[in-house]
């Protein structure tokens, strides 16, 4: 069976001159598809900068990464959007939506970019099952910061990703919806059976995934 | 107190001792519309100071007196001679002639003491008295080599004039005094007063202007003691007809001309630094944009918003400073510059120098377009939050800026456009074209928010391209307004300037010699009119043959008051110049219309009236009843005016400024002008026949042709475009610069949005599709504003300033409109391409 992510003798170096930093040192790490695996460690240990590099958003200096069986290592930058485009949703800390689309418009523009042309049905049905449906035509400055990352959410999930990236996901969230995100977060993936890729400060956050990973110093520590 | 001043200094000298990144727009507008504008004003200043201080050259003397028809009598050129040395020489239009060809010349008849200032140079090189002396029974003559190309001869060959035969000696390569006899139609033709004597050409009523110079004595007279000289003169001689300069005036026209152009490009140069002020504006929404952290961290330090906006406002205008210094350099140096590599194809002569009243006005203008247009935009950094150092981008701040920084740019913007009124030479067209600029920018305005509003409540499209454009054009922050409004007024300066050239060429080539006639003949006998007729209907049977009696007069006085003490508008001084073309007729000429008044009987014979043309009786200040003074033939005649008239003078009919009633001029030798109107229109190859038949038949008779004149007009007017086009550049720049600018401001929100969808999968080919359709929305929107305005503001300059019907070209309009929107186009994918080929996980990071 094909791993979801293989990662062998990944180097991520970045900045230049004297301020050049070595932020990843030799990662190996393989994820099995329908896994949920859980990145945590020290500010600046170079959690991020794994996940980022996983979806081609940063680039590797050494190394190779397979996901979902295609090398991502050299491939240019619409080479590299088009692979995110089919293969993997991002939610991020500060949910990025896009301020001048819709909630309904912001999660079928992933739809729309894989060519669905039921981007909008489709669309809104993920926001229904992320709760939305009284907020489809609200923009993003109407929307609260939870419901706000449920429609990052719902924009991540709506292309069926093979994978999820969360970037720290409730880091701008009080506890209480924080919570609610990662029950609903949890429950998408599970039921969808998505891969899923978590970084985190919170250990309790992290232990709900199927395996944990600490990065150290660009190195896997445990 | 002295901490509140001192600090903010201190904070913005701190920011810009780290260098000017980022500002490179900022500085670029201000120094190009400061540049532009002082460099117009020193390019004038050094012409005209160049006219005056070079007008003993020009005039080819320090005082001129000239008169039509008749030379200065025995005991006033002894009055002159005890001045200093004199000259007097000859001028007329006349023909040359080979034997199978003839042309139109322009003759200088000159004694052996010219030059007495000045030089002229032949080629080959030779004394001016060996070139004109006579040998073997022929005089030399002297001719410019435009009339050896005309005539397809060369120097040693012989060419006809009048009745005499002359033998060419040399081609005129200089000749310090041309440009004081202003423009010209015909070649100059060089020759000495015994060869004139033998041409037959001067006759009592034939259009000869004898001109009398004098080189003081005394070389260091300073021009307080030459005007009390040229004062006397003019009291003692003026009313004898004769025109009287100095070398402080020695040509009137020319620099009035000079400094008029100069104030219309000024103008343009003005909406180049307006245009510019709009992207200033946008620089500085992108530059709180980028210091907001710094802000934030200040005022998480304890700093008031007043010491936070007062640091940005102190850097702003440090920079502003540093644009204008930029400007006044580039300006100021631009006379010199023109003065080393291209005085030698200057017609006239340059004086570059540093004029401080130029720099203090630049400066003013480009700091006080700086804080107009900054300070609003600044005023956003006093409210600007300490929580933007942690979530702005989660919940973006919409507060509104302050009303008093709002209010104290709007203040500081009156002020701006108080001392553009107060510093211009012309007020109403200085008036004029702020409010018509203001106007444009108002609507501009309001096009832009009528395009936002739309874009907002259009449905919104399938597609992310077109969704990404259409929200793009609405947003906060939306290159739509400062986009619309320069593209806009640059497309409506260029249209408007496109449209009216592009008349006036159609004019001038197309429309006028439709209706104008082919030839005038001037300087016809009165004897011999009968004949001429005849000549003429035989060679162009079938024509229209016009005459009419003309001589040449100059207005003494008007009620009384002496000509030089009139104060007459701009448009009509000109009158009072020189001399002017006169007639007398009984009844009203064709191609005019009474306005006002009465014509007189046809059989009048009482004491002198005139008719003058209206617009320049309201320039000289003149009603019916009032009386005109004209020495004609050393004699002066006073004529009640007995009406007023509108004349078509775009007919190019004969008519005149001044018709007096029919015997006012009784017993006078009078000369006849006619025109002929050839049936068949515009065959060049029969004009020419006729103008060599007459100048053969009737050797004294000159012969114009109309196509050669508007040839000569429209090449001059050719040339002033050219100037007015290098103008109008500098706004396209602008213009440019405004887009850059305000691709800048934008930036911020652009990344994001491309981040955002390239992490969703969109490519660079989709996001650059997505910038085209907005570039291309606003791009056509703002020109096809421009275009309407534009072709608005041309037709009434056209139909209203220049009263002519006015023909729509379509090149100025679409050529304009493509450009503009082709260059917003490219211009914009160049200026998003960074964007697109930025790495998101940078921009991901620092959110």
């Amino acid at each position: 069976m094909v791993k979801a992510i293989e990662i062998s003798g990944l180097h991520v170096t970045l900045g230049r001159g004297a301020g050049r930093v070595h932020v990843l040192n030799g990662i190996d790490l393989s994820i099995e598809s329908g896994e949920a695996l859980g990145l945590i460690g020290p500010s600046g240990s170079g959690k991020s900068t794994l996940l980022m590099t996983m979806v081609g958003l940063e680039q590797a200096e050494k190394g190779s990464i397979r996901v979902a069986g295609e090398e991502i290592t050299g491939l240019d930058e619409d080479r590299l959007a088009l692979f995110r485009g089919r293969h993997a949703g991002i939610v991020f800390q500060s949910f990025h939506l896009i301020p001048t689309m819709t909630a309904l418009e912001n999660v079928a523009v992933s739809l729309e970019l894989n060519g669905r042309k039921d981007a909008f049905e489709r669309a809104r049905a993920e926001l229904e099952a992320v709760g939305l449906k009284d907020r489809v035509t609200h923009y993003p400055s109407e929307l609260s910061g939870g419901e706000q990352q449920r429609v990052a959410l719902a924009r991540a999930m709506a292309p069926d990703p093979a994978i999820l990236f969360a970037d720290e996901p409730t880091g701008n969230l009080d506890e209480a919806t924080g919570r609610e995100i990662m029950d609903l977060l949890f429950a998408l993936r599970a039921k969808r059976k998505t891969t899923l890729v978590l970084v985190t400060h919170d250990a309790s956050l992290a232990a709900r995934c199927d395996r944990i990973i600490r990065l150290r110093g660009g190195r896997i520590d445990a | 107190m002295i901490r509140q001043v001192l600090l903010p200094l201190l904070f913005a000298f701190r920011n810009l001792r780290n260098g000017i990144g980022g500002f490179g727009i900022f500085l670029a507008s201000i120094a190009l519309g400061v540049a532009t504008l002082s460099g117009i004003s020193a390019l004038s200043r050094s012409l005209t100071d160049g006219l005056a201080h070079e007008g003993s050259l020009i005039l080819g003397g320090d005082i001129a007196l000239s008169r039509m028809h008749r030379p200065i009598d025995d005991a006033d050129m002894r009055a002159l001679s005890d001045l200093g040395q004199t000259t007097t020489l000859v001028s007329l239009r006349a023909m040359a002639r080979t034997e199978s060809d003839a042309a139109l010349i322009d003759v200088k008849a000159i004694e052996p003491a010219y030059p007495i200032t000045g030089a002229v140079a032949l080629v080959p090189p030779m004394p001016l008295s060996e070139a004109l002396s006579e040998n073997a029974g022929r005089f030399g003559i002297a001719v410019d080599g435009t009339l050896l190309a005309r005539l397809g001869i060369t120097v040693g060959q012989d060419l006809a004039i009048g009745q005499a035969k002359f033998r060419i000696t040399s081609e005129i390569a200089d000749e310090t005094d041309r440009i004081g006899g202003g423009l010209t139609f015909g070649p100059r033709v060089l020759l000495s007063r015994a060869g004139l004597e033998t041409t037959g050409l001067v006759t009592p009523e034939s259009l000869v202007r004898y001109t009398t110079r004098v080189a003081l004595k005394d070389p260091e007279t300073t021009p307080d003691q030459l005007a009390v000289i040229a004062d006397s003169l003019t009291k003692s001689l003026s009313e004898k007809g004769f025109e009287i300069r100095t070398r402080l005036n020695a040509s009137p026209q020319l620099t009035r001309n000079i400094e008029r152009f100069s104030e219309f490009l000024a103008i343009i140069g003005l909406v180049a630094l307006i245009v510019g002020g709009t992207g200033v504006g946008n620089t500085i929404h992108a530059y709180i944009d980028r210091r907001r952290i710094s802000f934030a961290i200040l005022k998480a330090l304890g700093a008031q918003g007043r010491l936070v906006f007062a640091s940005a406002f102190a850097e702003v205008m440090g920079l502003a400073f540093l644009g204008t210094c930029i400007g006044l350099v580039i300006g100021n140096t631009l006379p010199f510059l023109i003065a080393f590599f291209a005085a030698s194809v200057l017609p006239v002569p340059l004086e570059p120098k540093l004029h401080a009243d130029i720099i203090a006005i630049g400066a003013i203008y480009g700091l006080l377009l700086a804080a107009a247009f900054a300070i609003a935009p600044l005023g956003k950094s006093h409210d600007i939050p300490v929580t933007a150092l942690f979530r702005e981008l989660v919940t973006p701040d919409h507060r509104p800026t302050r009303f008093i920084y709002r209010l104290a740019s709007v203040v500081t913007g009156a002020v701006f456009i108080g001392a553009i009124l107060l510093l211009a030479h012309d007020l109403k067209l200085a008036a004029f074209m702020l409010a018509g600029i203001s106007g444009a920018l108002g609507l501009l305005r309001l096009v832009a928010a009528a395009m936002m509003s739309l874009a907002r409540r259009l449905p919104h499209p399938p597609g992310v391209e077109p969704r990404l454009a259409l929200a793009n054009i609405h947003r906060p922050g939306s290159l739509t307004p400062a986009l619309v409004q320069a593209l806009g007024l640059g497309v409506s300066l260029l249209v408007t300037i496109g449209l009216v050239e592009a008349n006036l060429t159609a004019q001038l080539t197309r429309g006028l010699p439709n209706r104008a006639p082919s030839f005038f003949f001037v300087d016809i006998p009165g004897s011999g009119l009968h004949a001429f007729r005849a000549f003429l209907a035989d060679e162009a049977p079938g024509g229209t043959i016009v005459t009419v009696p003309m001589l040449r007069g100059r207005i003494t006085a008007l009620n009384g008051i002496a000509s030089e003490q009139v104060k007459a508008s701009d448009d009509a001084a000109w009158v009072l110049d020189g001399d002017r073309g006169i007639t007398y007729a009984s009844l009203l000429p064709e191609g005019s219309r009474l306005v006002a008044g009465q014509w007189w009987d046809e059989a009048y014979s009482g004491p002198p009236l005139v008719s003058v043309e209206a617009d320049i009786a309201k320039g000289l200040g003149l009603r019916i009843g009032d009386t005109i003074s004209v020495n004609v033939l050393g004699r002066t005649l006073t004529a009640h005016i007995a009406n007023l008239r509108a004349v078509d003078w775009q007919s190019l009919g004969i008519n005149f400024v001044m018709v007096f009633s029919p015997s006012s001029f009784k017993g006078a030798p009078v000369a006849h002008l006619a025109t002929v109107t050839l049936p068949d229109k515009g065959d060049p190859i029969r004009e020419a026949e006729i103008l060599a038949h007459s100048a053969k038949a009737f050797p004294a008779i000159t012969a114009i042709r109309v196509r050669e004149a508007l040839e000569t007009l429209s090449d001059l007017i050719g040339k002033l475009a050219l100037a007015i086009r290098g103008a109008s550049g500098v706004t396209v720049l602008a213009t440019i610069l405004v887009l850059a600018g305000a691709l800048g401001a934008g930036q911020r929100n652009r990344l994001r949005d491309a981040v955002i969808l390239k992490t969703l999968g969109a490519t660079r080919r989709r996001l650059l599709l997505a910038y085209a359709f907005e570039f291309l929305a606003i791009g056509s929107i703002a020109s096809l504003f421009g275009l309407v305005t534009g072709t608005v503001a041309a037709f009434a300059i056209v139909t209203f300033a220049l009263k002519s019907p006015f023909v729509v070209s379509p090149w100025p309009v679409f050529g304009v409109t493509f450009f503009a929107v082709a260059s917003t186009l490219v211009l914009g994918l160049v200026g998003t391409w960074r964007i697109l080929s930025e790495r998101p996980s940078a921009y991901l990071k620092s959110q």
